[in-house]
């Protein structure tokens, strides 16, 4: 039987995230920009747990930065998408415009 | 600011890189100074704190469902056969092991050995098909993990049977019955102590998750590199 390959609402954004992010994408920025973006406060927690799905789906790589005095000495764990991240992401988009597309009540239109 | 409010609560760090499942807490208690540094409450960085024990132990239980169901498979197996008393069951076990093995009629210690064995074997068995199946269907399925695990359990289970004889304060006499003892223990605390002993002999038994994380990641490769 063939596992279901599929992003989560949670995951899906936070890997948009990490791609509009760059260089940058660690956990502090990732929670800043789904306020922003998506008017959405999670827990810090919250996106390191859908951070490890997507790293143990392969779609996301992570290194460690240096240790700071103003994160109490602690290292920065930045995010990179992976290309079959990217497909993902792509894969996701197709099924959910093709969703979309075709109701009227969503468009504005009346049937 | 005081050095106390510029600092984050200990504890909640302590606790974060402690005793919170996860695979990097310390890059997570990292940004939660860095956010209480940029002025976020004490009480903020307690629930972010709880809130990241809450969401590690959830993947937890996901990551090991089949372990989970095998430890409430085999406390309720104890749970119902003969109420939640521990000396009961057992003798109703040996009972039955004696039965099927003829202890009585081995030589000591063997006959021993199999007096105290035989109704742990059978508890440790008896939840065993559950274990298997839900191993299978995570296609994490060996022979090998179930051995272990039985035997695990069976020697957690056989410890603490034989660890309750030097502790004869956890007894108390059966009133109108002078042959009888009972335990202090509370029959839910004897299930909940099972289902630990399940449970880490589930966790100690099986493959580490590294096996099935390794297959899930060859699976997404499969469907989505064509």
């Amino acid at each position: 039987m063939a596992r279901r390959i599929y992003l989560g609402e949670m995951e899906l954004m936070v890997l948009l995230a990490v791609v509009r992010l760059g260089d940058e994408a660690y956990g502090v920025p990732i929670s800043k920009e789904l306020l922003i973006l998506a008017g959405r406060e999670v827990a810090l927690g919250s996106i390191y747990a859908a951070l490890d799905r997507l790293q143990q789906k392969s779609f996301v790589t992570s290194l460690l930065g240096d240790p700071t005095p103003e994160r109490g000495g602690r290292a920065k764990r930045y995010f990179r998408v992976t290309p079959t991240g990217v497909r993902a992401l792509k894969m996701t988009r197709t099924a959910l415009t093709n969703l979309w597309s075709g109701i009227p009540l969503l468009e504005g239109r009346r049937s | 600011m005081s050095g106390k409010k510029s600092n984050p609560p200990r504890l909640a760090i302590w606790w974060l890189r402690h005793a919170c499942p996860g695979s990097d807490n310390d890059a997570l208690a990292g940004d939660l100074i860095e956010r209480f540094r940029e002025g976020q409450t004490r009480g903020w960085f307690w629930m972010q704190v709880l809130i990241a024990f809450a969401v590690g132990a959830l993947g937890e239980i996901r990551l090991h469902w089949p372990h989970f169901c095998y430890a409430i498979a085999g406390s309720s197996v104890i749970a119902l056969s003969g109420g939640t008393a521990m000396p009961a069951i057992l003798w109703k076990s040996v009972q039955g092991a004696g039965f099927w093995l003829h202890w009585w009629t081995l030589p000591w210690p063997l006959s021993q050995l199999v007096l105290e064995l035989g109704p742990t074997a059978l508890l440790a068995l008896a939840a065993l098909p559950v274990l298997a199946a839900g191993l299978a269907i995570n296609r994490a399925f060996r022979w090998v993990s179930l051995l272990r695990t039985g035997v695990i359990n069976l020697a957690l289970i056989t410890l603490g049977h034989i660890s309750l004889d030097f502790l004869p304060w956890l007894y108390r006499p059966v009133p109108g019955d002078p042959d009888s003892r009972d335990l202090i223990i509370s029959g839910g605390v004897q299930v909940l102590l099972f289902f630990s002993t399940f449970l880490a002999a589930a966790w100690l038994g099986c493959l580490s998750p590294r096996h099935t994380d390794e297959y899930e990641r060859q699976a997404v490769h499969a469907r989505l590199i064509p």
